[in-house]
């Protein structure tokens, strides 16, 4: 029977250990079990450049929806100049510090629940670069009928997450804060 | 004094049962054209075929350009207090708290009557415990039915909050079944700690 018991613990601190290993990279493990803040969105943007940068012409995207390998290419010069479409240059020493935030709060390297489960969607194959592009992101937007999204005037594409996640920007995408615009009884 | 523990037994699950379904319902009725978990089953031939009503599919460059849409975010939006979600949430910490209430409980007697320990604070607080946990577990299922996928592997957050919760929710069950005939602390105290933990795995 004690060996038993000894069995299920140790299993039960496996599981534990198997999920705390992401919380490796920013707060260790010790850190991450007694810390009961809740981390099961992703981690809101703490930097105020980035805001300012990237939010000047977008919604300024948690570095936590893409793994470090993404932001690599999305953030260099040469990919600035034609950053979907436009042309989003910027000076080298801001550049350098968003591609450092950006990398060092990415995906891969963040303990909150939504990065991991991104991290571990784009561990293999080639770094994507939209974030609508993820097989996460496309799973969790697959039933949503056009018309609520490209067919709506208020939203038009799923890139503008804060149209509908009302809290995106505290970097919580949760069905509960889902609010479509011009379809006020989808709660 | 029998019928009347059973009959309070089903009356909790009842009340479970209503609150979790209650708690979907809330998530789904209010827009008919709002895919139904249930429609992830009734969807056949038609919705299936139309390969643009999946709307990631063909997400192609929506990015582009997108300086030219000002950012008009959502005014005055409060999130439901009661959803399934939150159902979910506060059933589960619920469950824990159930849990601790059951292990600090006074005991009854190996060596008193049969129906005085099946009606000690203990063994009433476990029957509740199980109770709650398996109302958890359903609203789980009802609520994130489309956050647990196989394919992600045993590492994914999700897949593991819901192998451990429903591992949990069984081994309290069995306890539950097993009181107070034989031993069944150990199973019990099991089923709290993997709840415990899938709670903390997810949260």
């Amino acid at each position: 029977m004690m060996r038993n018991k000894l069995k299920v613990a140790a299993l039960l601190a496996g599981a534990l250990l198997v999920n705390g290993a992401y919380a490796e990279a920013e707060e260790g493990f010790w850190g991450w079990l007694i810390n009961f803040e809740r981390t099961k969105e992703v981690k809101p943007v703490t930097d105020k450049l980035y805001q300012e940068e990237c939010g000047e012409c977008h919604f300024a995207y948690q570095p936590g929806l893409l793994p470090a390998k993404s932001w690599e290419k999305l953030l260099n010069a040469e990919a600035l100049r034609d950053h979907f479409g436009d042309n989003a240059e910027m000076d080298k020493d801001t550049l350098r510090a968003i591609h450092d935030y950006a990398v060092e709060n990415s995906a891969d390297k963040s303990w909150y629940k939504r990065s991991r489960k991104i991290a571990a969607a784009t561990a293999e194959g080639a770094a994507p670069l939209r974030i609508t592009g993820l097989r996460y992101i496309e799973r969790k937007h697959r039933d949503i009928p056009e018309k609520m999204v490209k067919g709506n005037k208020g939203v038009k594409s799923l890139s503008y997450c804060d149209k509908c996640h009302t809290q995106a920007s505290k970097g919580v995408f949760d069905t509960d804060t889902v609010a479509i615009p011009n379809y006020p009884n989808r709660d | 004094m029998k019928p009347n523990f059973r009959f309070k037994n089903i009356v909790t699950v009842l009340c479970m049962t209503v609150l979790a379904g209650t708690a979907h319902a809330g998530d789904t009725a209010l827009n008919p054209e709002w895919p139904s978990a249930a429609s992830l089953y009734t969807r056949k031939a038609p919705f299936m075929d139309s390969r643009s009503y999946m709307l990631a599919l063909n997400e192609g460059g929506g990015a582009q350009g997108q300086a030219a849409m000002p950012m008009t975010p959502a005014a005055g939006f409060e999130p439901p207090l009661f959803s399934g979600s939150n159902a979910h949430k506060y059933l589960g910490l619920g469950t824990l708290a159930l849990v601790v209430a059951t292990a600090i409980a006074p005991k009854p007697s190996e060596h008193a009557p049969l129906d005085e320990q099946k009606s000690s604070t203990h063994a009433k607080l476990g029957r509740a415990a199980a109770a709650m946990a398996a109302a958890t577990v359903t609203t789980g299922l009802l609520a994130h039915w489309n956050d647990f996928h196989l394919e992600d592997g045993f590492s994914d957050p999700d897949n593991l909050h819901a192998m451990l919760g429903t591992a949990g929710m069984l081994a309290m069950l069995y306890a539950v079944s097993k009181a107070p005939a034989s031993e069944h602390a150990g199973m019990g105290m099991t089923g709290g700690v993997a709840m415990g933990v899938a709670i903390k795995i997810t949260w």
